[in-house]
């Protein structure tokens, strides 16, 4: 561990903040009450990348939906688990299998960050999407229309520092429809849910 | 995990189906025990009642 990475965690510990997992801020609360508000009767809903669990708890608690939470970071599994989360070790929709999900929810760590800058721990994992921050976007993407059932839709968050008209975009090509269900104004982003529906 | 979770999921390699060997289990859930895929003979442990179904050259604990 680096300098750098140390004081880092310590200054988290000091704030009370957790170094290992992202915990639920302003966009887990816009995505949990996206999908609850728009979700109609959900039997199966997956959250990827659920973090600490929170918004898959939310949506469990708010329907009647079996949620699942996946996350490549097992303190992240750990926590959901912790909040009654069905959790999953998972690389992005790899393990999961075809048609299994009414709906998959994903905010995914979205900051652009420059190569250089990255500080290679869970944290990370949790916030850089990459240089461009669509580094998981794309492949997820590419994968999750195997996912959803018959009906099925897909619940993501986007950043105006992501580039929503290229995210638009990349859903659109990977055969979605698009429409908004909230946009947020906050000091330094937009937020937008996006609800994804194959065409 | 539950054990209809197997269900849902699916070798993250292949796709193909998982068979399911249980060594501790409670009421509820599975809390040990190893998904191995049909297909390629890959297979996948369940800790602490988590299946860790990450491709082996992911599985390490460390962050990257």
């Amino acid at each position: 561990m680096t300098d750098s990475q140390d004081s880092r965690s310590q200054l988290a510990e000091r704030r009370g903040l957790d170094p290992e997992v992202y915990q639920p801020a302003e966009d887990s609360g816009l995505l949990a009450e996206a999908a609850v508000d728009s979700l109609s009767e959900p039997e199966v809903v997956l959250e990827v990348g659920t973090g600490s669990g929170w918004v898959a708890e939310q949506v469990a608690t708010e329907t009647s939906a079996r949620v699942i939470g996946s996350d490549l970071n097992p303190h992240a599994c750990r926590q959901a688990r912790n909040r009654g989360v069905e959790a999953v070790r998972a690389d992005l929709l790899a393990p999961f299998a075809a048609d299994a999900f009414d709906a998959v929810l994903f905010n995914p760590p979205y900051l652009p960050t420059d190569p250089d800058n990255e500080w290679d721990d869970w944290m990370e994992h949790a916030l850089s999407g990459g240089e461009d921050g669509r580094r998981l976007i794309v492949p997820f993407l590419k994968d999750v229309g195997r996912v959803l059932a018959p009906g099925g839709e897909v619940y993501l968050l986007v950043s105006s520092l992501t580039g929503y008209d290229i995210v638009v975009e990349l859903a659109e090509d990977a055969g979605f429809s698009v429409d908004e269900v909230v946009q947020e104004s906050y000091p330094f982003e937009v937020l937008s849910i996006l609800r994804l529906q194959p065409v | 995990m539950k054990e209809s979770l197997m269900e849902i999921l699916c070798c993250p390699i292949d796709k193909h189906d998982l068979e399911l060997d249980v060594e501790t289990r409670d009421d509820e859930e599975i809390l040990e025990g190893t998904l191995t895929c049909t297909e390629c003979g890959e297979s996948y442990p369940i800790e602490d009642g988590i299946p860790n179904l990450l491709p082996p050259d992911m599985r390490d604990e460390a962050a990257a």
